[in-house]
C-alpha cells in the first residue's frame, strides 16, 4: 500500500473519487423530479429559467407615480446632489393643480450609474426605486439615456430587454 | 554554433493566469528566470484623486472597485476610517453584522483565490466545487445589500439596513455545510502529489524579506510572523471574538495555501460567534446629516483577505470632502516581492507565484 501511495495514478484516483461521487449525485438525480427537489442543484438554467432575484436587489433606477397617477418626484433634487457619478439631471417645473413642483425633466444617464442605491435612498419622498431588472445590454448609447417621455426614454416601465436575447429564440 | 542568449518575454497583460491586467516582463535564459519586471497600471482610474472630490459618503462607492474580489472589506476599512476620523460610535449590532460579513467575505475572497490558484497549476476540480461555495456567499451577500460584487455595504455610522429575514437561517445553512466542503478541498489538494510537486519549496520568501518588502496577510504568515491587524489593532468586533491566527513557517507556495485553508476554519468560526451572539439593537448611530471635518489626519488599518488594508485621510476645516486619501493596498506591497520569490526559478514556477501573492489587479492600479 505505501507503494501504491508513491505513484501519481493514486492520487489521481483519490480527486477523481470526490469528483465521482457529485457526478453519482447529480447524474441518478437529474430526471428525477422527486430526489431533485431533495438535491439542490447550484447551476440555474438561465436564460430559459429566470433568476431568482432577492428582494433588495439593486437594478435600474425607475420613476414611481402615486395612486392618481401622478409623479412621486417633488424635485427636492436630494437624489441628484447624493449620486456619486452624477447621472441624473432634474428640470423644476410647474404644473395646473398641482401645489408641489413637478419635474419637467428628470434624465438619468444609466451609462454610468453605478446602481448604488444612494438616491433611492436619500429621496425623502420615496418617489423613486431600483426595481429588479438586470438585462439592461443594448446596442445603441441613445438607448442609456432615459427620460420621462418618449418610448425608448422610459423612466416609468422596465427598459426594453435587448431584441437579440438568447431567450426569445 | 548556437549562440547562449538571454531572451525578453512578456507575461500578460492578458494572460489568463495574472488575474486581471498585470505585465510581468521576463528575462529569461532557458527557461530560468532571471530578472523579473513587474508592470502596473493598466487599470488606473485614479481612485484617490476621484475620491478627494467626493464626499465621505459617497466616496464610498469607489471601494468596491478596488479589491472587487472583497468589496466587503474595503468597505468596512472606508466606513470605519471615515467614523475614526469624526470619532462617531457605531452602535454593538452594527458592529456585529459588519464583522459577519466581512468574514463571509473574507471566505468568498479565499474561495476565489483556491479556485484561481488550483487551476492556474492544473487542479481543474477544485475550481467548480470553489465556485459554487462562493455563489451562496454572494447570494447572501445580495440578500443583505442588493449587490454580489459592488456591494456598498455599509454606511458611515453603521448600516443601512438591518439584515434581511432569512439572512440568518440561510448563513446557518451555509456555516453547517462549509466544514465539509473543505474537508473535500482538501482531500483534493493537500495530499495530492502533483499538487505538491507544484507548490512545495516553490516561491519562497523568508520572514526577513517579507517585513523589509512589507509583505502582509497570509504570505506573511506563512513565513511564520504571527501578524494580523484583526488581533493587533482590533477593529469591528473582532476584540470580543476567539480565533486564532494560523501560522506556518515553511514560507513556502504550499504553507500560504495550508495557512489560507486555516484561515477559512478560523473565519467560520468567527462567523458562527457572530451568528450565536448577535446583539439586538439600532444599526445606526446619530449622525449629522451633512459631515464636516475639522484639520485632522488619520490612518486605520483593517485585515482584508489579502493583507493590511489601510486608509490614510487628511481633512481640512470644514471641509465635506477628504483633502487627500491615500489606500494602502495589500496588493499592490505583496507584488513587489514577486521578483524576488522568482528570479532563479523555472518560468512555470511564475504563475504559482502570481497565483499565491493572491493579487487582485484593481487594487494594485487603484
Ligand atoms: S444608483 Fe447610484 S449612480 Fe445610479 S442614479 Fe442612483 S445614486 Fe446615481
Ligand atoms: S430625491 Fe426623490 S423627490 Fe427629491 S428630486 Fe429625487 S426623486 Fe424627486
Amino acid at each position: 500500500m505505501s507503494f501504491l501511495r508513491t505513484l501519481i495514478p493514486f492520487d489521481i484516483a483519490a480527486g477523481l473519487t470526490v469528483t465521482g461521487r457529485y457526478f453519482g449525485k447529480v447524474f441518478f438525480s437529474a430526471n428525477r423530479k422527486k430526489v431533485r427537489a431533495q438535491i439542490k442543484h447550484f447551476t440555474q438554467e438561465y436564460p430559459e429559467v429566470p433568476v431568482r432575484l432577492q428582494p433588495r436587489f439593486r437594478g435600474r433606477l425607475t420613476l414611481l407615480k402615486d395612486e392618481q397617477g401622478e409623479i412621486k418626484c417633488v424635485c427636492c433634487l436630494a437624489c441628484e446632489k447624493i449620486c456619486p457619478t452624477e447621472v441624473i439631471t432634474i428640470e423644476k417645473g410647474k404644473k395646473e393643480g398641482r401645489k408641489m413642483p413637478y419635474p419637467v425633466r428628470y434624465d438619468f444617464e444609466m451609462e454610468r450609474c453605478i446602481f448604488c442605491e444612494f438616491c433611492v435612498e436619500s429621496c425623502g419622498f420615496d418617489s423613486i426605486i431600483l426595481n429588479h431588472q438586470f438585462e439592461l445590454a443594448a446596442y445603441n448609447r441613445e438607448d442609456f439615456s432615459l427620460g420621462m417621455d418618449g418610448v425608448a426614454q422610459n423612466m416609468f416601465e422596465p427598459s426594453p430587454v435587448g431584441r437579440h436575447s438568447v431567450a426569445e429564440d | 554554433m548556437f549562440k547562449n542568449e538571454e531572451m525578453e518575454i512578456n507575461l500578460g497583460p492578458q494572460h489568463p493566469s495574472t488575474h486581471g491586467v498585470l505585465r510581468v516582463k521576463l528575462r529569461l535564459d532557458g527557461e530560468t528566470v532571471t530578472k523579473c519586471t513587474p508592470v502596473i497600471g493598466y487599470l488606473h482610474r485614479g481612485v484617490e484623486k476621484i475620491c478627494e472630490n467626493k464626499t465621505y459618503f459617497q466616496g464610498q462607492v469607489w471601494t468596491d472597485r478596488l479589491d472587487y474580489v472583497a468589496a466587503i472589506s474595503n468597505n468596512l476599512g472606508w466606513a470605519e476610517g471615515v467614523e475614526k476620523l469624526f470619532g462617531i460610535e457605531v452602535p454593538r449590532r452594527a458592529k456585529y453584522i459588519r464583522t459577519l460579513l466581512t468574514e463571509q467575505n473574507r471566505l468568498a475572497s479565499h474561495l476565489l483565490w483556491l479556485a484561481t490558484h488550483a487551476l492556474d497549476i492544473g487542479a481543474m476540480t477544485v475550481f467548480l466545487y470553489a465556485f459554487r461555495e462562493r455563489e451562496y456567499l454572494l447570494d447572501l451577500f445580495e440578500a443583505f445589500c442588493g449587490a454580489r460584487l459592488t456591494t456598498t455595504a455599509f454606511r458611515i455610522g453603521g448600516l443601512r439596513e438591518d439584515l434581511p429575514p432569512g439572512f440568518i437561517k440561510d448563513a446557518q445553512v451555509f456555516q453547517d455545510r462549509f466544514l465539509h466542503c473543505l474537508y473535500e478541498y482538501e482531500e483534493l489538494l493537500t495530499e495530492n502529489r502533483i499538487w505538491k510537486k507544484r507548490t512545495v519549496g516553490v516561491a519562497k520568501l523568508n520572514a526577513e524579506d517579507c517585513i523589509a518588502l512589507g509583505v502582509t496577510g497570509p504570505v506573511l504568515r506563512a513565513a511564520g510572523v504571527p501578524y494580523d491587524i484583526r488581533k493587533a489593532f482590533p477593529n469591528a468586533a473582532y476584540a470580543e471574538m476567539d480565533f486564532e491566527i494560523p501560522t506556518r513557517t515553511e514560507a513556502d507556495t504550499y504553507a500560504r495555501y495550508l495557512v489560507r485553508l486555516a484561515e477559512m476554519r478560523q473565519s467560520h468560526r468567527i462567523i458562527q460567534q457572530c451568528l450565536d451572539g448577535l446583539p439586538e439593537g439600532p444599526v445606526m448611530a446619530k449622525i449629522p446629516k451633512i459631515l464636516r471635518s475639522e484639520v485632522n489626519e488619520i490612518y486605520h488599518p483593517i485585515e482584508a483577505p489579502k493583507g493590511e488594508l489601510g486608509y490614510y485621510f487628511v481633512s481640512e476645516k470644514g471641509g465635506t470632502m477628504p483633502y487627500r486619501m491615500h489606500v494602502r493596498a495589500p496588493s499592490f506591497v505583496n507584488l513587489q516581492a514577486l521578483p524576488k520569490m522568482i528570479e532563479g526559478r523555472l518560468l512555470a514556477d511564475v504563475i504559482a507565484a502570481i497565483g499565491t501573492l493572491d493579487v487582485v489587479l484593481g487594487e494594485i492600479d487603484r
